[in-house]
């Protein structure tokens, strides 16, 4: 089945009586996912919009629990995991891959986090296939494709005037039952594309295996200026620090985005720090991407969305690290 | 374009083979326009230098990874970064004699679309005020008379508007800090964001904490900016920052009369030295 772009508004109109819809727009100048029905216009362009959708799920700042002392004691204790149902509308592949990563951090390997869960869990997805590639995409070359990801809830087609729709869980059957009212039967073909920017990532999780002490890493990141751009634009990039506001009696712990580029990153207790030069950090977001976290997931942590690609100020640029990696012998 | 070109990779070659400079810092080329900053060591790498119209990366800041240099560095630079070296030698970061100023009379830069970038239509000095060695002819400065247009509107705003006008700026930032990496003129040892256990910034990422940041920073580096326009270039959100650092600018003109920073060295920063004549308005 298939329903007309022109009512699409309609669609979003009657979901976000009951859910908050997010969708790709452009708010005041900023390019992010934004609540429809607030200000700002649906942006559906070939460009990833600006800001990853992982706030919606992890956010960059985020309440944990409230508490009351009284000297030592504490007086008053709560827990803060506040949720409600939202969709994700006109996700893109490699932000469907993103959650999936996001996923096996937060719900796998023995430990569930409560406050994404809840949030995962009041979540609906709908991708959008892409039609067109920006320069920086370079998806299907990690995994992924810009044609659409079979674990979105539901997956829409572009066919021009109409979007085809195919409800791909239970959850999405159910959302896609209420727009029956707006759909026909299905015309049009679905056009597959390919993006323009590849890299080769055979073999290369292996190799910087053996690569941890090798001279490139002080020679690529000579000019990184370790700013957070390529980590909090990064749709996967999920570390956090937690810390407290306090006012008197009453206080907050809170958790917020942190970035491994940051110099206090590894900062310890009495000053010590592990990662103490640019080396080490751009070391362990590279091998974080496309090395740790295929070993310990088996996907790669980089989704190719391009958005360090084309922001990072400086072109500290993984695709070309990829290239350079198939080059470099691995021992020099 | 490409004749400058040739002449840079022509010296660079020569400053290393004579071990005038232990290495080179210019532009290079990058994935698609991009000319990222490079480093060159060796003579036979002198070809990877480029000069064009895409050369955008100030390079000045570079030189805060090598205070204690084995050899000068040699570094390319434009108005902008030669400014930005002279920011860094007045403020005891660089020394003067560890580095080899190649200079580059600039026409400007342009984005990927070839639009000329902001930072460089507003820019005061195309010829490097400060080298050592220069290449290719000068170039015609051009001025910004609209340097100060744009404060001057936003000074008419009523307080609640002008509250209103930077809440709302303040709210996009995402704290990435890149401003401050790419800042010439911040160059404090351990910034005040990152004093975590004195707590002058807070780590949430609201409208507040995010005004905290970008107030304090503006302030902190006030009569030291050199409009480079870099915090404003590399913010991932784009927020118009050189309007902060523009009336902060403006106001000190009119304190402590016309000041340029980064470029005569001999001139202290008006907040760096105490004159009897100074205003009292503070105390
Ligand atoms: S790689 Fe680029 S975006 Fe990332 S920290 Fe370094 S300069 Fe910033
Ligand atoms: S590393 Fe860069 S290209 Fe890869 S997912 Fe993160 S932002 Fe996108
Ligand atoms: S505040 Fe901005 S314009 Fe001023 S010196 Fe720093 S980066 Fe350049
Ligand atoms: S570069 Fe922009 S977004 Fe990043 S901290 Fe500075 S003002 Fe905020």
């Amino acid at each position: 089945m298939q329903f007309k772009k022109s009512d699409l508004p309609k669609i979003l109109d009657s979901m976000a009586k009951e859910a908050t819809v997010l969708a790709p727009m452009k708010v005041k100048g900023n390019s992010k996912f934004a609540p429809w029905g607030t200000e700002g216009e649906l942006d559906f362009g070939a460009q990833n919009v600006l800001l990853p959708p992982k706030d919606c799920l992890f956010p960059q700042t985020e309440k944990m629990y409230r508490f009351e002392t009284d000297g030592l004691k504490v007086n008053d204790f709560e827990v803060i995991n506040e949720s409600r149902p939202t969709v994700l509308f006109g996700l893109k592949g490699c932000d469907m891959q993103s959650i999936l990563c996001m996923d096996d951090v937060f719900l796998t390997k023995g430990y569930v986090d409560d406050f994404y869960k809840k949030k995962r869990d009041d979540l609906l997805t709908v991708c959008i296939n892409c039609t067109t590639v920006a320069k920086e995409c370079f998806c299907d070359s990690m995994g992924g494709s810009p044609n659409g990801h079979a674990a979105a809830d539901i997956q829409l087609y572009d066919l021009g005037e109409s979007y085809q729709v195919k409800a791909q869980t239970e959850k999405g059957q159910k959302a896609v039952d209420s727009w029956q009212q707006y759909c026909n039967k299905d015309e049009g073909e679905i056009k597959e594309i390919a993006c323009e920017l590849k890299v080769d990532m055979d073999g290369v999780p292996e190799k910087l295996a053996g690569m941890f002490e090798h001279p490139i890493w002080e020679e690529i990141s000579r000019k990184c200026v370790g700013c957070g751009i390529c980590t909090f634009l990064c749709p996967t990039c999920y570390c956090f620090d937690i810390d407290t506001t306090k006012d008197g009696a009453e206080g907050t712990k809170f958790r917020c985005w942190d970035s491994c580029m940051f110099s206090e990153y590894t900062r310890m207790a009495g000053g010590h720090n592990p990662r103490p030069s640019k080396k080490e950090r751009v070391r362990n977001r590279f091998l974080h991407k496309l090395e740790y976290f295929k070993e310990r997931y088996d996907k790669n942590l980089c989704v190719g969305c391009g958005r360090c690609v084309a922001k990072c100020p400086v072109n500290l640029d993984i695709t070309s690290f990829i290239d350079q990696v198939k080059e470099v012998a691995s021992h020099e | 374009m490409s004749q400058m070109q040739e002449e840079l990779r022509q010296k660079a070659k020569e400053l290393l083979e004579k071990g005038e400079v232990r290495y080179i810092i210019g532009w290079g080329k990058g994935r698609f326009h991009h000319r990222p900053p490079i480093f060159i060591y060796q003579a036979e790498d002198v070809d990877k230098l480029v000069w064009d119209e895409y050369c955008v990366a100030n390079l000045g800041k570079y030189l805060l990874d090598d205070k204690f240099p084995e050899g000068k560095i040699g570094i390319c630079v434009r108005g902008c970064d030669s400014r930005a070296v002279v920011r860094l030698v007045q403020d005891k970061q660089v020394k003067r004699e560890d580095v080899c100023l190649i200079g580059l009379p600039c026409t400007g830069k342009v984005d990927q679309e070839g639009r000329e970038l902001v930072k460089c239509r507003d820019c005061m000095h195309r010829n490097p005020p400060v080298y050592d060695i220069v290449l290719g002819e000068p170039v015609e400065e051009k001025g910004n008379p609209d340097r100060f247009k744009r404060v001057e509107e936003l000074e008419k705003l009523s307080s609640d508007e002008k509250y209103e006008y930077w809440s709302n700026v303040f709210d996009k930032c995402i704290r990435c800090y890149a401003c401050r990496n790419v800042c010439p003129a911040c160059n404090c040892r351990e910034c005040f964001v990152d004093q975590y256990r004195v707590g002058w910034q807070g780590k949430q990422k609201n409208c507040m904490q995010n005004q905290i940041f970008g107030l304090t920073r503006a302030y902190h580096i006030a009569d030291r900016c050199i409009e480079c326009g870099e915090c404003e270039r590399v913010c991932p959100v784009g927020l118009p920052l050189m309007e902060l650092n523009r009336k902060l600018i403006k106001d000190l003109n009119s304190l402590f009369g016309p000041y340029e920073a980064g470029v005569n060295p001999d001139v202290k920063p008006p907040l760096g030295e105490y004159r009897l004549e100074d205003p009292e308005e503070y105390m």
